[in-house]
């Protein structure tokens, strides 16, 4: 693979990452929400590919098959089980408007933009607009997880913005040392446990939701 | 412009967009038909129906006036118009230099928004529920998608140079860069609404809730409708050529050399088919959006062609 071409299919690959993170952001139900973030873990599995083929770091291949296995496969179907088995309703509850959340989306895309053009050092040393994507993910996952109401899309959430941390560092830095990444892919696992666990415990127990936990006060 | 070459190719061009719409509506119903496991309506029945409304007399409610008669024919030709603006068969430098700068993708776009004006205008002059119901909504619907459509046009322009569509075809090289993934997405949710198709609208059903665009057309009758219906044809087949032609433009032909153009005539059926193969697949597989969450679902297009404009300037 020559630089020129992995730098286009880095480029095409965050092009498809913000498009399923608009579908994340976009989307009315909870499990297109899921399907969708499942696939942006593939895309970033196939730049993990693409990436260590590039630069011939072959952790990255560990890391691109932990990614699809763990974040694509594993945890979405662990999260749809959870949907399932609580029972919950399928619509996204979103504290403002899903549009409004879109036209946010749309200021904060320029922003991480801006952002790395001020970083202009830094931007040369990687691959086209992997920092600017990677920006955009990791603060848009930040929006999905303060806009929804429901434990599973601010999980949905914590993932994008994960999967934006791990493009950037990819891209900028050819690969973090593959026990940190392990470590990080480690602490996503336990988040989604944590979540899966509270949810089944808080129903069963309180048969309520987890946007009513608000509500107590000690 | 010299000589009347360049004006016979575009109204052979248009006639060519016009004779072949009503086909495309007839696959894509076809389509569904098959995917949900009717034997449906033969390929050509769009033909029978505008042939039928042409032999048919007028009736028309007593407020309506002038202007209720004369909105389908203008929004006939200003569809038509616009369809020959969009490359088909070849590409502008393949008559020899005899070019027809007849307009770009902005004229293409502002004479199919002049037709909906014309339409909305028309029913609320007819003065009934549905037609003011209609054109409320589709204007709303209007409002959502030709601004995106700009931005999408824009997006190709920057790399391109030039908003000549023509232009566009003919300088866009095979790499498909990274905003125009996005841009296409962003031309793939449009197309859904911009022909009046599932998520946005539905073209099958007169039923009150879910109609847009045919609610207008319920005042119209005779040739009037059958006006009205071939420009949707149209107006369908002319916004696909319009993708095509910024998106995938292999296939055009660079000479007027018979081969050429039969190759190109192929690719151009192919292109067609698999958009209509598209179409039918969303239709099918997706239930219509209630109305107000319309904003979301085109905000999602903005989105992408607003990014793919970001991706292709910053």
């Amino acid at each position: 693979v020559t630089p020129a071409l992995a730098h286009h299919l880095i480029d095409d690959v965050g092009a498809m990452l913000l498009f399923t993170m608009i579908l994340i952001l976009g989307a009315g139900q909870l499990y297109r929400a899921i399907y969708a973030v499942a696939a942006q873990s593939v895309f970033i599995g196939i730049a993990g590919g693409v990436l260590a083929t590039a630069t011939g770091n072959s952790d990255l291949w560990v890391i691109a098959g932990l990614t699809i296995v763990i974040k694509a496969v594993a945890l979405p179907w662990l999260m749809l089980r959870v949907i399932a088995r609580v029972g919950i309703r399928r619509e996204i509850e979103p504290v403002i408007p899903i549009s409004l959340t879109l036209a946010i989306a749309a200021a904060i895309i320029l922003l991480s933009f801006y952002l790395s053009a001020s970083l202009g050092t830094v931007r040369q040393a990687i691959t086209g607009n992997a920092l600017p994507v990677g920006i955009a993910l990791m603060l848009l996952g930040v929006l999905v997880m303060v806009s929804r109401r429901k434990a599973v899309t601010q999980m949905v959430g914590l993932f994008a913005s994960e999967n934006g941390i791990f493009f950037t560092a990819m891209a900028v830095s050819q690969g973090m040392p593959l026990i940190i990444e392990i470590g990080v892919i480690l602490d996503v696992i336990l988040g989604a446990l944590v979540m899966g666990i509270l949810m089944l415990r808080v129903r069963s127990s309180l048969d309520e939701d987890i946007a009513d936990l608000e509500q107590l006060k000690g | 412009v010299d000589g009347l070459a360049p004006l016979g190719v575009a109204a052979a061009r248009v006639a060519l967009l016009a004779l072949a719409a009503p086909l495309v509506t007839g696959i894509v119903q076809k389509m569904k038909a098959t995917l949900q496991s009717r034997q449906g309506a033969s390929v050509v029945q769009p033909y029978r129906d505008l042939r039928k409304l042409l032999r048919k007399g007028t009736v028309q409610s007593d407020t309506a006036s002038a202007i209720f008669r004369a909105v389908p024919p203008l929004v006939l030709a200003a569809t038509l118009t616009a369809a020959a603006m969009v490359p088909v068969l070849f590409l502008p430098g393949a008559a020899g230099g005899a070019r027809l700068p007849l307009g770009d993708a902005i004229l293409l776009l502002s004479l199919l928004a002049l037709a909906r004006f014309l339409l909305a205008v028309g029913a609320l002059d007819a003065g009934g529920a549905f037609g003011g119901m209609g054109a409320s909504r589709e204007m709303t619907v209007g409002v959502l998608v030709e601004p995106v459509l700009m931005l999408v046009v824009f997006s190709v322009a920057a790399a391109v140079g030039t908003t000549e569509l023509g232009d566009i075809a003919a300088r866009r090289s095979l790499a498909f860069r990274a905003p125009d993934l996005l841009a296409l997405f962003s031309m793939m949710l449009l197309l859904l609404a911009e022909t009046g198709r599932i998520p946005v609208d539905n073209p099958d059903t007169h039923l009150e809730l879910t109609m847009l665009h045919e609610g207008m057309l319920l005042e119209h009758s005779g040739p009037g409708l059958g006006c009205l219906v071939l420009a949707t044809h149209v107006k369908q087949i002319v916004i696909m050529a319009f993708s095509l032609a910024i998106f995938f433009p292999e296939g055009l032909a660079q000479s007027l050399a018979p081969q050429a153009i039969a190759i190109a005539a192929g690719a151009f059926c192919l292109k067609i088919v698999g958009l209509s193969i598209f179409l039918a697949l969303v239709e099918s597989s997706y239930a219509k959006l209630r109305f107000f969450r319309l904003p979301q679902f085109l905000g999602m297009g903005l989105l992408c062609a607003f990014m793919a404009l970001a991706l292709r300037l910053l």
